[in-house]
């Protein structure tokens, strides 16, 4: 098919080949994912049962791999609105086989990101109290604590990046159901609202979707700027810096861009989607990622330079201990993964190499999951009580919980791939002129 | 008088919009037309107006708006707990709240708006509707009474329909 003209009906061919019943490989996959979960819940379970002294969260060190998790993840899922909605309101032509898979990492990732302040919490059925409810003693949160605020925007992020996907999904759902059949039409059917494309149902989902796009801009922004002022508003030294809401919002789009390339490299062999997703969409991604690697960049020199420019003693104690401390090797190979090793991508070879992308979109994820660790826990281990300094190491539990974490993302990604449209074929069709010289540049290329 | 649903079947965004633009010279309306996608191109040739889900995001988003102020400022007034010698009514702060109340209901609103202007759910079909119009294919559909019916699909192919189908409406 990639050989000749794509028409409409190739898109959706294309697009619902991957709905096809999964074979044994598949689910040998998803079950490992899912044993790998079952590890993680039970090790909660031991948490919960025995108290967070089994962790390696020790004073000064109260926050770490948990937080770390919560803020990469957090972080994970910006880009998906990036894609989705700010190229959307940019009319950006290369987003359109690229965002369905972005917007659901973003779910999933917002799901996986929630876990932790629940797990971090010790006592996690305790966790509506971070929300105004009716109790007799009239207690009521308050709302000048950054955590308040963190629960209100991460809800708000997690509801209408469902509602974004989900009224995404009913027309490629509606064109699912009218090619299958059994179980999956009555299933497509319910899932598509009974949707048939009409002329009055397109202009109000237009609207809709252009305005819902429009909220989730600002909101995107918000959510990554609340989760930094988390540590900004607190005093510490390495945490109170006016610099962190683009921070941390540049590092995560940068962050998440990589986790699109490392789950769409695979999927694209994977599941045939090799029509639609060309390298030409990935050479755009790569884009994305060095600049906001060179901004990544700007923005820890920029804090170096507050760091001694302040004159503070504990700032500059905190970033000598950041840089030459027990946390130095951590942050030098941040370096490394976010900003050494991304200037690759400004040659387009290796923009158009899936296998270097592959690779270095792994680099980066590891880079950015260590920038948040060496922020976190770095700043708390060398507070302003030099007798208190203390490394932290994280024990088994924290590590199996992060690792179940990363599996039980995979296994909903994974599940929503094989039986949902991951590919929207309705934006595809809009852009099938680019996606014909797309295909055609490939074809030269190859 | 019996009437009847004509559906013209066309390849492109293109061709359906010229269809409908010759079709509504010709004295057919179009009473809807099905598309694989959001063709802009179709829609200006409907003309059709400017959708009210608009609305329906901008009520539920100034709600939003005054829900978060109201929850924070009326429970902080009546939990009056001083934390870092902060005033009890703090407006910046509150402004974030505020703001993620705005974007959740304006959201909220907007689906449900979606929902009710585009009446779905609606499992039933709607007359014309044919499998290939989720796929590659855009129909027009005219209702007219049966005695018009030649006449109607006459237009239809020479509006460049490549098939003509005719139901009970």
């Amino acid at each position: 098919m990639a050989n000749e003209m794509l028409g409409y009906d190739d898109v959706n061919r294309c697009v619902l080949q991957t709905l096809t019943p999964p074979g044994r490989g598949y689910w040998l996959g998803v079950g490992g994912l899912g044993a790998v979960v079952a590890a993680g819940i039970a090790t909660w379970t031991y948490q919960i049962y025995t108290g967070l002294g089994v962790t390696g969260l020790r004073q000064p060190t109260m926050w770490a791999t948990y937080i770390t998790n919560f803020v990469f993840w957090v972080g994970i899922a910006h880009s998906g609105t990036l894609i989705s909605a700010i190229l959307f309101l940019f009319r950006t032509r290369w987003r359109t086989p690229v965002y369905r898979a972005a917007e659901t990492m973003t779910v999933f990732a917002v799901m996986t990101a929630g876990l932790f302040p629940l797990i971090h919490l010790g006592r996690s059925w305790f966790f509506y109290w971070l929300l105004p409810y009716p109790n007799e003693r009239w207690l009521q949160p308050n709302f000048r604590s950054p955590l308040v605020w963190d629960a209100f925007a991460v809800g708000t992020y997690f509801t209408v990046s469902w509602l974004f996907l989900l009224m995404g999904l009913i027309p490629d759902v509606a064109a699912a159901r009218d090619a299958t059949a059994g179980w999956r039409r009555s299933f497509y059917r319910l899932l598509s609202l009974g949707w048939q494309g009409t002329d009055e149902q397109w202009r109000h989902f237009s609207t809709a979707y252009l305005l819902l796009a429009g909220l989730a801009t600002p909101l995107v922004i918000s959510v990554h700027s609340v989760v930094s002022w988390d540590f900004a508003m607190a005093q510490l030294p390495g945490w109170h810096s006016t610099i962190f809401a683009p921070y941390f919002v540049a590092g995560a789009i940068f962050s998440g861009c990589a986790l699109v390339l490392t789950l769409l490299i695979p999927l694209r062999r994977l599941m045939g989607l090799e029509s639609v997703l060309t390298p030409w969409h990935f050479d755009n991604l790569a884009k994305v990622i060095l600049l906001m690697s060179l901004v990544v960049s700007y923005a820890y020199g920029t804090e170096a330079f507050m760091a001694w420019y302040s004159g503070n003693p504990f700032e500059r104690t905190t970033f000598h201990m950041r840089y030459w401390g027990p946390y130095g090797p951590l942050f030098w190979t941040m370096v490394a993964c976010n900003c050494v090793i991304p200037l690759l991508l400004f040659s387009p070879r290796i923009r158009r190499s899936l296998a270097a992308l592959f690779i270095i979109s792994i680099c980066i994820n590891i880079g950015m999951w260590l920038e948040r660790l060496v922020i976190i826990a770095g700043s708390l281990a060398t507070n302003f009580m030099p007798s208190q300094w203390a490394v932290y190491k994280p024990t088994w539990v924290e590590i199996t919980i992060s690792v179940a974490s990363l599996a039980w993302f995979l296994m909903w990604f994974s599940l929503f791939a094989k039986f949902l449209p991951i590919v929207s074929m309705t934006e595809v069709k809009e852009g099938v002129p680019w996606l014909q010289q797309a295909l055609q540049e490939q074809r030269k290329a190859a | 008088m019996e009437s009847v649903c004509v559906t013209g079947c066309f390849p492109e965004a293109q061709a359906c919009a010229r269809a409908v633009a010759t079709l509504h010279k010709a004295g057919c309306n179009p009473l809807w037309v099905f598309s694989p996608f959001a063709s802009q191109e179709v829609l200006e040739a409907l003309e059709v107006t400017r959708s009210p889900v608009r609305l329906w995001v901008l009520l539920g988003g100034l709600f939003g708006c005054a829900a978060g102020f109201a929850l924070t400022i009326g429970l902080s007034a009546e939990y009056p707990h001083v934390t870092a010698g902060m005033p009890i009514v703090s407006i910046p702060p509150f402004v974030i709240i505020a703001f993620e109340l705005t974007i959740l209901c304006g959201a909220l609103s907007g689906l449900l708006g979606f929902l009710l202007q585009a009446r779905i759910p609606r499992f039933e079909a709607v007359p014309g509707y044919s499998l290939r119009f989720s796929n590659d294919r855009f129909g027009v559909v005219i209702h007219c009474a049966a005695h018009e019916r030649a006449r109607t699909e006459a237009a239809m192919y020479q509006a460049g329909a490549l098939e003509v189908t005719c139901e009970p409406a």
